[in-house]
Parts: structure tokens; sequence; C-alpha cells
């Protein structure tokens, strides 16, 4: 029924440009992790990170503010 | 089954879409199927027509050409050359026109006939013969006006605002869907199937399956909700009907999803035709700052994904439904604002039918 013209658009990914990073998918699921164990604010967070294998960009442990400033280049 | 006699299109007045001839457009059932008319609709996403770019679109089981100019301004005209009913939507974009591929007949953005290439001076130059919606871009859609040959003004729109609120974040998630428009729309006033249909969900798992519902009026629509339970699942739906008709709904996040409470969910349905439509559903949530970044970070890695399994679910119900599926029901209590949607729908097709 349908042509080539109107092909059906059903699109999973819509808000991303490119397949996540491993890196991404790996921040992604820590902090689901951190959240999941009930932290949910920033201090709690950037603590919950730095307990696990995953340090910020720079190498270093999680700051409020690395983690702020990676969530802006991430998230906008 | 009444049949409106088409009105004749008269040179040089803008003519609307129901004026093109063509039989039973104007009945109820027409109406019913294809979708209500003199009201807002959403379109498409923002970015199906980048700067210089075109897009053909069936929409209310009409043909329709939406082009951009390079300053980003949007026009759309419906897919009809007025010299010879070629399509626009094969022509070339000039800029601010198009030209139809048959004769060079160009339509600029408000459906006039800016020039006749093959006869210059001919009578068809400077009268607006192609139906030109008005349009509005918001939270990354594009929203038009159909109007019928009445009430070729639009109506006053109020944008929802979850989608101008600078303290809440929405992502567009757009999808067409092999089912009349109405089956979507009843879909979402029918927040009972969230305990069935999407238990194995991130965020329907939890709640009662039994529950009363009640309709609760307010200014721009009803409310549908359940009277024993709220905040647990897909609990309650608001019908908003603000120049375009939107529902607004929110469902629980698991604490994986951070601080900023449940997502929610404005939808609109808008029919393609009367076997299809486009559904929009915009995901938001109500953070700022880093939560914002954080919930926006993790919808593009992760969330996404789980939410478009849920969308799924519905498209998976409804496209098999047999398109006959509402000639034979047996409706219960949780069914009143499936009930109320559709009579009022009908009750508008009606009216609009009819011309009072």
């Amino acid at each position: 029924m349908t042509s080539p013209t109107h092909a059906q658009y059903l699109d999973p990914h819509q808000s991303r440009t490119a397949e996540p990073t491993p890196y991404e998918k790996k921040l992604a699921a820590e902090i689901e992790e951190v959240f999941g164990s009930g932290a949910h604010d920033l201090p709690g967070l950037v603590a919950g990170l730095n307990a696990r294998d995953l340090p910020a960009p720079d190498g270093s442990p999680w700051t409020e503010e690395t983690f702020r400033t990676e969530m802006r280049r991430l998230g906008a | 089954m009444t049949t409106d006699t088409a009105t004749p299109v008269r040179p040089g007045t803008p003519v609307r879409p129901s004026e093109v001839a063509r039989p039973g457009d104007r009945t109820a059932d027409r109406l019913f199927a294809t979708g209500i008319r003199n009201q807002w609709y959403a379109v498409c996403p923002s970015d199906f027509v980048p700067a210089g770019g075109m897009k053909r679109l069936t929409l209310l089981g009409e043909e329709w050409l939406l082009f951009r100019r390079a300053d980003g301004t949007l026009h759309m005209l419906e897919d009809r050359c007025p010299h010879r009913g070629a399509r626009l939507s094969l022509g070339k974009h000039l800029g601010d026109r198009i030209a139809c591929w048959y004769h060079g007949v160009q339509v600029d953005g408000t459906g006039t006939v800016a020039a006749v290439p093959g006869l210059p001076g001919c009578n068809l130059e400077g009268k607006q013969l192609v139906a030109a919606p008005h349009l509005v871009e918001t939270g990354g859609a594009i929203l038009a006006y159909f109007g019928d040959s009445t009430h070729a003004e639009p109506v006053p729109l109020t944008l929802p605002e979850q989608l101008t609120d600078p303290g809440t974040t929405a992502f567009l998630c757009y999808a067409e869907w092999n089912v009349n428009w109405r089956y979507a729309v009843e879909n979402l006033l029918d927040p009972m199937h969230g305990s069935f249909l999407h238990r194995d969900s991130h965020s329907m798992a939890e709640g009662q399956t039994t529950a009363r519902f009640r309709i609760r009026e307010t200014e721009r629509g009803f409310f549908f909700e359940k009277t024993d339970q709220s905040g647990v699942n897909f609990d309650w739906v608001e019908l908003c009907r603000t120049g375009v008709d939107w529902v607004d709904l929110t469902i629980p996040y698991p604490p994986t999803a951070g601080p900023g409470g449940p997502f929610g969910i404005v939808g609109m349905a808008t029919p393609i035709d009367e076997d299809r439509c486009a559904v929009f559903f915009w995901r938001y949530r109500k953070v700022t700052g880093w939560q914002r970044d954080t919930w926006r970070f993790l919808y593009r890695t992760l969330l996404e994904d789980r939410h478009w399994e849920v969308l799924e679910q519905d498209r998976v119900m409804l496209e098999d439904l047999r398109s006959d599926a509402d000639q034979a029901e047996n409706l219960y209590q949780h069914d009143l604002g499936v009930v109320r949607v559709r009579r009022m729908y009908r009750t508008e097709a009606e009216a609009q039918a009819t011309g009072s």
C-alpha cells in the first residue's frame, strides 16, 4: 500500500547524530548505576562515579565542575 | 452519507483544499476518517525541511509540499500546480518559489502564481490559486492550520507550555503508524493499557492492574484519570484543545533516571490518510542545569531506545487492529475516555460536514 515516496518513518534514534562511543555508553551506564543506588544530588553522583572505575576525561577523579562540563558537552 | 457540491474555484480567490473538487471530501465519514478541519496539526519534524529543501507529504488525505527558503522561512503549498494539476513537488525550488516541472509555472510561498514563463502576462499571474496554510514551528516540529473554505483564517493557537517553558527540556519522537489517526488518539485516552501492554517496560511495571476512572473537565479539555492511583504508572491523561489537539501525561521514571521526577509526554496525532497517521511524542522533563544535561545525555545514550520499545508496543497493537475494530466493541468503565473523545470528534465531523 505504501509507495516508495511514502515509506513508513520509523527511526528509533532521533536525538543523536552518531552512535554513542564506548566511553559514552560506559559513562551513561555508570551514571545510571549511581542514580539507582539512590544518590540523586551532585556530590553523591560525583562520589559514586569516583568509587567506580571510570575517571573524568582528563584522567583525574571527577569533580562537580568536570562533571558539569562533561554533561554540558554531551547533553546540550 | 451526504456529499457536498464542490464550490467552484474563482480565479483570484484563495483556494482552500476543500474547494478542490473531490467527491465525498466533506462528508462526516470522510472528515472522521481523515481529520477534523479548522484546527492546527503537527506536520513533521522541522529538520525534514532543511534550508533550501523541499518535502512532499500527505496530510489529512491531501497532498502537500513544504519548502524552505535559504533564510529559514518555511512555506507549505497544496501539491498541485494551479495550471494543469501537476505535482509541484516534482518541480524546482527557486529560492522563494517553486517552478512546476511540467510547464514552468512559478508559485510563491503564499500560493500566488509569480510567473507563467510560457506566456508572460498570462492572467494567472498575481493570483493566489494554491492553498498555503499558515505555519508555526515549535519544539522541533512544524504545525500547520487546516481550515475549510469558510474558516480560512487560523484559529488562535496556544502551544503546549512544556514546549515553550525554559524550565522544561524535551525531545521529539516522530513516527508514522499504519493505523487511522483516531485509534492513536484513543490509545492515549486509555491509560489502563499501560499496566498491561507496557507492563514489561522500563517505566510501567508498577501499580495496580485494576482501577476506577473519572473524567474531570478543564478549561481547555478534560482529564481522564484513575481515582485511586496517581504517580505510579500511566495514571492520567489530559486532552487539551488549544487550537491544536494534544495530550499531556506523565509516567514515573525509575531511580536510575536520576533527579527531576517523572518524564512527561506531549502527544499529537495527525492523519496522513484514512489508514495512516503521524504521531508526535515530545518526551519532556522539568530539569535545568546539570540535571537537564545529564538527562539529555542519558536520553540520547540509553533512554531513547527504551522509550522507543514502549512506543513499538503501541504501534504493533494498533497496526494490527482490524479496521472495523470499533464496530464490534464491548466497552467498560475504563473506556470512558475513548468514548468521550470519539463522540467529540464525531460530533465535530457531523457539524463540519453540514457547515453548521
